[in-house]
């Protein structure tokens, strides 16, 4: 795969954010999860999002999906406050997640898959159903057009007509990178995208992000493999005990002490492949 | 033998009527995860606007009529699920409390037919038709203009949710509304949608029902809800397919063993049927894991 400084130009060091969160707080039954989180994402840029275990950035990414909400802050995606917003609308406005477990329809095909992602159809309308089929068999067309060249891209292509259900681990985990990709988001976050993944498959899922980051998509992921991180990511920020503790390249963070004291010595100690 | 296709052809008949029922209760269920058992009522309702619309009001076409009766049922069931059913499944996570309601609302559309239009039996405006010998089968033109309604309403619902966004975005929520919400599907406007049709099925059920049976009563409250649930239950639970399946099966069934028992057992034969599946193949003779 291609490395993130050969895709950035100097031009592109400062960007403005695409998501702004600020001083979220999370608690469960009085445990704070996530605890006055603040930080942005810049737009076009892959952002890390890393930290030990427990330090919330699950939960943060739930408060950003709309999954969860949150007891008080603010996320703004570009000028729209979209803090507690339904998770549909969210994703409506060009969000999209995976998850550290991937989910899949699994009752629906792989193509099928693809199909219910993107954001606006006319297919959703009963009166276009019954009084403009060739709107619907003309966006159908389409769509089937550009998820086939999806899941040609991701290596689904053979499996499109088997149920989701039916694929094995690694090919959940593309399935899931791909619906995201098919719904043309302008944000992606990505929980834990190498989590449970062999050598060869991660490789790939790394250019598949350096390749969502060409066609101008922001991603967001949480990673603990901090080679991938290094390689592709443009920023990190570094969650601990629900705070931002740091944000900046790698490089730059592994000589901040909070930082390695927080997580990365422990990352460091507990041997190379991390 | 003669016997036997007689009882065949009102097989199919009884099938097509079941199989549009089978289908509006399935896909309700595959959104909402709970059983209406309303839905009887609901056919019933469905079956007295069609007969209000043919007889009452506007002296419309029983076929016509049929086509309103249940659009106005589809209406209905939105209104249900929006100001009864639907903040009570937000409310509570246990669908057992919106299985009480549903009973509760069973009862309300039982008692409001009874108020409106008593408990004496009525029939449709419609031609008195002769009876057709089509091969080995016995059919009024009305039975095969129902079947031939039952087969189209089968392929519009088998298009819908194959080759529409809608379509596809019920199964996705049947299969996994979170992720479908995360996907950016508006659950709650399809979920809407999902009532308008099954109201309009159910709606639709009940006025062929009525068409076939020659008369219109409040019973399919009462008796075909259970016949509906068996043939549900028989094709797989939340799954279209099965629903229909089941419905050919449970139809003609109850229509073959009347010929040759007697045809006050039709019932006890459907469940017969229920709970031998439920022993030997508890998810339903055509389910895979998963629904729809």
């Amino acid at each position: 795969m291609t490395t993130r400084d050969e895709m950035n130009s100097p031009v592109d060091q400062v960007n403005e954010p695409i998501l702004r969160c600020q001083d979220i707080t999370k608690s469960f039954l009085g445990v704070n999860a996530v605890n006055g989180a603040t930080f942005d994402v810049p737009k076009g840029k892959i952002t890390a999002l890393i930290g030990p275990n427990g330090a919330g950035k699950t939960t943060v990414v739930n408060i950003i999906s709309g999954a969860m909400k949150c007891d008080s802050g603010t996320v703004h995606m570009g000028s729209t406050d979209v803090t507690n917003w339904e998770r549909y609308k969210i994703a409506r406005l060009g969000l999209m997640r995976t998850f550290q477990l991937s989910r899949e329809l699994g009752g629906l095909t792989v193509l099928e898959n693809l199909l219910v992602a993107p954001k606006v159809q006319a297919g959703e309308s009963l009166f276009n159903i019954f009084f403009r089929p060739r709107l619907l068999k003309r966006e159908e067309r389409q769509n089937i057009e550009r998820a086939t060249e999806i899941l040609r891209t991701y290596g689904l292509y053979e499996l499109r007509d088997s149920l989701a259900r039916e694929l094995s681990g690694g090919q959940k985990k593309l399935l899931e990178i791909s619906r995201g990709v098919m719904a043309s988001p302008s944000l992606f976050l990505l929980d834990e995208p190498m989590a449970g993944v062999n050598p060869a498959l991660i490789e790939r899922i790394g250019g598949y992000i350096l390749d969502m980051k060409r066609q101008g998509m922001t991603v967001l992921m949480i990673e603990h493999n901090l080679n991938v991180v290094e390689k592709i990511c443009d920023n990190v920020i570094v969650l601990a005990e629900g705070r931002t503790l740091a944000t900046g390249r790698l490089s730059e963070l592994r000589a901040n002490p909070e930082v390695v004291q927080a997580y990365l010595g422990e990352i460091i100690n507990a041997g190379p492949h991390n | 033998m003669a016997q036997f296709w007689l009882a065949f052809g009102f097989g199919l008949v009884t099938a097509s009527v079941l199989a549009i029922a089978a289908v509006g209760l399935s896909l309700q269920f595959g959104i909402t995860n709970y059983i209406n058992f309303a839905y009887g009522d609901f056919m019933a309702l469905g079956a007295y606007f069609t007969y209000a619309l043919n007889s009452e009001f506007l002296h419309l076409n029983v076929w016509i009529a049929l086509v309103g009766g249940s659009l106005c049922m589809g209406l209905l069931a939105v209104l249900f699920n929006h100001f009864l059913l639907g903040p009570f499944a937000r409310r509570f996570n246990k669908t057992f409390y919106v299985l009480i309601v549903t009973f509760g609302l069973s009862l309300i559309i039982l008692n409001a037919i009874y108020s409106i239009w008593g408990a004496n039996v009525r029939a449709y405006n419609m031609k008195i038709e002769q009876v057709l010998h089509i091969g080995p089968f016995l059919l009024t033109r009305n039975q095969l203009i129902v079947m031939a309604i039952s087969v189209v309403m089968m392929l519009l619902v088998h298009l819908m949710l194959k080759t529409t966004r809608l379509g596809k975005s019920m199964r996705a929520m049947s299969d996994n509304t979170t992720l479908a919400m995360t996907s950016g599907i508006d659950t709650r406007r399809i979920t809407t949608i999902t009532w308008f049709l099954s109201g309009t099925l159910a709606g639709l059920a009940g006025s062929v029902l009525g068409i076939t049976e020659g008369n219109v009563t409040p019973a399919p409250g009462e008796l075909f809800l259970f016949v509906i649930f068996a043939a549900v239950i028989v094709g797989g639970v939340g799954s279209i397919y099965g629903a229909m399946a089941g419905a050919v099966l449970i139809g003609l069934a109850t229509e073959i063993s009347a010929a040759f028992f007697n045809a006050s057992y039709k019932l006890d034969v459907a469940f017969v049927i229920l709970i031998l599946t439920l022993l030997f193949r508890p998810n339903g003779l055509f389910a895979r894991p998963g629904r729809a």
